[in-house]
């Protein structure tokens, strides 16, 4: 129905997460009729992510060509403290929230043999020569807390026993300037949990 | 709290229905067989728990030469009305939206509408394998803990993820794996130990409910019980780690919640194999209104009723005690033969005139 060319960008469109045929076509049609220089800026940016990114030799993090992430080059960061976390989006949380100055270790996914990912599809160990360098005193275990994040968790905390490193994992619980009658379920039933006895 | 309208488009053998019932009283839907009376409270449960009652897949609800199915619900509260809406889809997603917001969990469409039902081929729960039984068990839980949804659906999970494993070590346990499966196996003892003590405690309890329930429902007394009986002793992470040879070697976990049973006894026989067929449909029946009675008693309302052709298995005397033991709140019932005279204040509706133009 199109010419080849916009076919087959049709079609790669539509293999991206979250993109339908019709989004995938609607995409093709707006590119079609920008200004030359609009698309190729476009695909200039898509050429220079894949040649001019590396994961972080340290941390494992999305980092530029120099093999080393923004905040394993940051000198004033906390380096005996390492966070570790699922996924690139996962620091970008943990930063925001302003409340973390150490290290971070991005494990690229979480235990789950349905999708195949096993210990070995996961970057634990290059974490492990990390804390075999020594200077590290806490690992802070940051994975999702869902079955697929605690199993991932529980692994760890077996797997770096011998480091003799403290662990820790974050508590859960209700959001700061929720309501309690908004949480959820799953949410409130882990703050109650872990409750914790009243200063005063 | 009660169902006050009920749109459907192209659900079932119904182009276009629209039916109004009394959301405090009692409908009885009045037809000849083969006219859709089960198809409007299929309709209704579907809404409850996203499934049919009738165990039919999503394909046989959409009318023949649709691809989509509508469900659309008033439920009226004492303060408010609830606006339930599904969308049932041959080829896209199915959704179910309360209030406009899209329902996410089964809790979710219980506490928009909360239904029991009972239908004939609800004899399997007592005739047909564990799973039906558990089903039972689990679908009480989610109407009546309000935690217990997410603690289901964790468990199923783990039991998921530690199958997919087990598979894929096609029979060979390597050091690696082990310590792999070690996490699994923790996540699902603590898991399987709360669930099956979950269950366990509500068969405890419903157990001399049904009993009760069962002895004025047969007219007499057959010594009913119902027990929870676990596929492990002990802690489940201990009985794993015997297990684990054998769940190595076939590739499957051969213990835990997914693998647990309810036994049925009356007078002392197995229900399920050594019960009449008369004794085993008066305990499939006793077992809903149990659930029914306890989930009142929680909820501090009575789900809504549906019960599919009930009478058509019961004799008058067995009927009209039925009749008597409900709590009193909204009832949708199906009959193909006069309704008892229990039911002589009910509204009779003829579900061939439920049809609207499309």
């Amino acid at each position: 129905m199109y010419p080849q060319p916009l076919r087959a960008l049709i079609d790669e469109l539509g293999r991206l997460p979250g993109i339908g045929p019709k989004s995938a076509q609607r995409m093709a049609f707006y590119l079609l009729r920008q200004p030359d220089e609009d698309a190729r800026r476009l695909a200039g940016a898509l050429v220079e992510m894949r040649e001019q990114t590396s994961l972080c030799d340290v941390c494992c993090n999305v980092a530029d060509r120099s093999g080393r992430c923004d905040t394993c080059s940051d000198t004033r960061r906390d380096t005996s403290v390492i966070c570790v976390v699922e996924d690139p989006r996962d620091v970008v949380a943990v930063e925001r929230s302003g409340a973390f100055r150490g290290t971070y270790h991005v494990l690229h996914g979480a235990l789950s043999p349905l999708e195949g990912v096993g210990p070995d599809q996961l970057r634990i160990a290059e974490l492990k020569s990390r804390l075999a360098d020594g200077g590290v005193a806490e690992v802070i275990v940051c994975t999702n807390p869902n079955v697929e994040g605690d199993a991932t968790a529980m692994y760890l905390s077996r797997e770096l026993s011998g480091f003799g490193i403290s662990m820790t994992r974050p508590a859960s619980g209700l959001p700061v300037g929720g309501d309690l009658e908004f949480a959820d379920d799953a949410t409130l039933g882990r703050a109650f949990d872990g409750r914790r006895p009243l200063e005063g | 709290m009660g169902l006050a309208s009920l749109d459907l488009v192209d659900f079932r053998s119904f182009p276009a229905a629209q039916f109004s019932p009394d959301p405090d009283g009692t409908t009885v839907l009045l037809a000849p067989n083969g006219t859709g009376k089960t198809s409007i409270l299929e309709a209704i449960g579907y809404l409850g728990t996203a499934r049919s009652f009738r165990g039919a897949t999503r394909d046989v609800m959409i009318r023949n030469g649709a691809d989509d199915a509508y469900v659309r619900a008033t439920v009226r509260r004492a303060d408010t009305d609830v606006l339930i809406e599904s969308q049932l889809s041959r080829h896209g997603r199915s959704r179910i939206q309360v209030n406009r917001q899209p329902a996410k969990t089964r809790r979710d469409l219980a506490d928009a509408v909360a239904v029991t039902t009972f239908a004939p081929e609800d004899v399997s729960v007592v005739r047909g394998g564990p799973a039906l039984r558990r089903d039972v068990l689990d679908d009480a839980l989610l109407l009546l803990e309000p935690t217990a949804g997410s603690l289901l659906e964790d468990a199923a999970r783990v039991l998921r993820q530690r199958g997919a494993l087990l598979r894929q070590l096609h029979g060979r346990l390597g050091a690696s794996e082990a310590t792999t499966l070690d996490v699994w196996d923790e996540r699902l003892g603590a898991l399987g130990d709360e669930l099956a003590a979950r269950r366990e405690a509500l068969a405890v309890a419903l157990s001399p409910r049904i009993a009760e329930l069962y002895r004025t429902l047969a007219g007499e007394d057959g010594g009913v019980t119902a027990t929870y009986a676990r596929s492990w002793a002990g802690a489940l992470l201990a009985a794993l780690a015997v297990a684990r040879s054998d769940d190595v070697r076939r590739g499957v976990s051969t213990i835990g919640p997914h693998r647990d049973d309810v036994v049925l006894t009356v007078d002392g026989r197995d229900a399920r194999t050594q019960a009449s067929q008369g004794e085993q449909r008066s305990l499939a029946l006793a077992i809903r209104i149990a659930v029914h009675v306890e989930a009142t008693a929680a909820r501090g309302e009575p789900p809504l009723l549906l019960l599919d052709d009930v009478f058509s298995e019961l004799d008058l005397g067995r009927s009209a005690r039925l009749l008597e033991l409900l709590p009193r709140g909204q009832t949708l019932l199906t009959t193909a033969v006069p309704p008892p005279a229990g039911l002589a204040g009910a509204d009779l509706v003829d579900v061939r005139e439920l049809h609207r133009d499309p």
